[in-house]
């Protein structure tokens, strides 16, 4: 699959002609070919696109209303509270509110049965099988025991653009927001940085 | 894109200009090259120097007719001629016995000397050649033909150039000086 960048964002489809009428609007013989503004309009619009990007820190989209778990709290609890917040992933903190790592639904479909790169139908075909039903021996494990540690935490001050970046290298699709001293002040998801990336004027 | 495809072309020619647009380009030119036809007719009348050369038929081309163009802005009109000269009148002296050579080397090199100082002006080109082709009375002046006739009637263009195009509404000049 081809990689997905700012680049292959094409702008409004202008044509040459576009171009040809608004040349002619401007009096005088201006020195360049409609092809050529063409050329010049797009790689000014992917300019454009990056600064608005770069202009965007973490800090203008992250959430800061973020569910949260300890990391001695059962796991009966965390699924509990992933489900009421509808969340696929919260944090886990220690007693100094740092975070020590994530916990992500996948994290509970792998202690399940599930493999890595497994399902949530794969365990449900496991389950209906008769292999054993499977939450019910984690009912006295906790948080710090599935929890994917460290987990990639981020700045507030860097650009999202750089967020995405991460993402799309770990294969991840959130990341706490930590401030100097490791402590959790926000979350931000995939959904916040694409909603700012395109839609800049809304943030 | 394939060697002979590139042959072909990409896109169509840029629009004409309004009948306006030639009156005015007319005008500038025609005062632009009376001006400097004036000077040298008033004041260089007797001496060894001169002040029209060819090349400023292709500057009035730009600087009344292209104006937007960013070869016709003053940095380009004054360097371009400047340099250029200095160049032709190197190529002449380092392969006086070579013509060949010579022009090939003034007009090569004023090409490239003028890309390196963001100073191209395609009449530049022609200045480099007449101070190689332009005969005795241009051989004469040495290195001083880069200063008269020049960068000297480049500045009377210049000046012109300034005074006339920002008249009509529809024009505006320069786009920038450096």
């Amino acid at each position: 699959m081809p990689e997905t960048t700012i680049e292959t964002c094409v702008p409004v489809d202008i044509s040459d002609d576009d171009i040809f009428e608004a040349m002619r609007d401007i009096p005088g013989y201006l020195d360049i070919t409609p092809g050529d503004f063409k050329e010049v309009y797009l790689k000014a619009y992917q300019h454009a696109l990056k600064r608005l990007a770069r202009s965007i820190t973490v800090a203008n989209v992250m959430n800061r209303d973020v569910a949260s778990v300890r990391e001695g709290a059962p796991l009966k609890e965390v699924a509990e509270l992933m489900a009421a917040r509808k969340v696929s992933g919260v944090p886990v903190l220690d007693d100094k509110g740092q975070v020590v790592g994530i916990i992500s639904d996948k994290d509970f479909l792998e202690v399940m049965g599930a493999g890595q790169t497994d399902s949530f139908m794969t365990v449900i075909a496991k389950c209906l099988l008769g292999k054993g039903c499977l939450a019910a021996p984690h009912h006295a494990r906790f948080a710090k025991d599935i929890m994917t540690s460290p987990a990639v935490t981020v700045k507030p001050e860097i650009p999202i653009l750089e967020v995405a970046d991460i993402f799309t290298q770990k294969k991840i699709n959130r990341a706490p927001v930590v401030d100097a001293e490791g402590r959790m002040i926000g979350i931000v998801s995939r959904a916040d940085v694409l909603k700012s990336s395109f839609f800049p004027e809304g943030v | 894109m394939n060697y002979f495809a590139k042959m072909r072309g990409t896109t169509k020619s840029p629009p004409g200009v309004g009948l306006v647009e030639i009156v005015w380009s007319w005008l500038g030119g025609f005062i632009g090259i009376g001006a400097v036809a004036v000077v040298e007719a008033y004041m260089f009348e007797g001496t060894d120097l001169m002040l029209m050369i060819g090349s400023f038929g292709a500057s009035a081309v730009l600087v009344y007719g292209a104006i937007k163009s960013p070869l016709a802005q003053p940095r380009n009109l004054v360097g371009g001629h400047f340099l250029s000269a200095l160049v032709g009148v190197a190529a002449f002296k380092i392969f006086q016995g070579q013509p060949i050579l010579a022009v090939a080397v003034a007009a090569a090199t004023a090409i490239a000397v003028m890309l390196a100082t963001k100073t191209l002006h395609p009449p530049g080109g022609a200045t480099a050649l007449i101070a190689v082709l332009g005969g005795e009375k241009v051989h004469a002046l040495g290195f001083l033909y880069a200063v008269i006739p020049a960068a000297a009637g480049a500045a009377i263009l210049l000046i012109v150039a300034l005074l006339f195009n920002n008249i009509p509404k529809s024009r505006r000049y320069p786009e920038f000086w450096l």
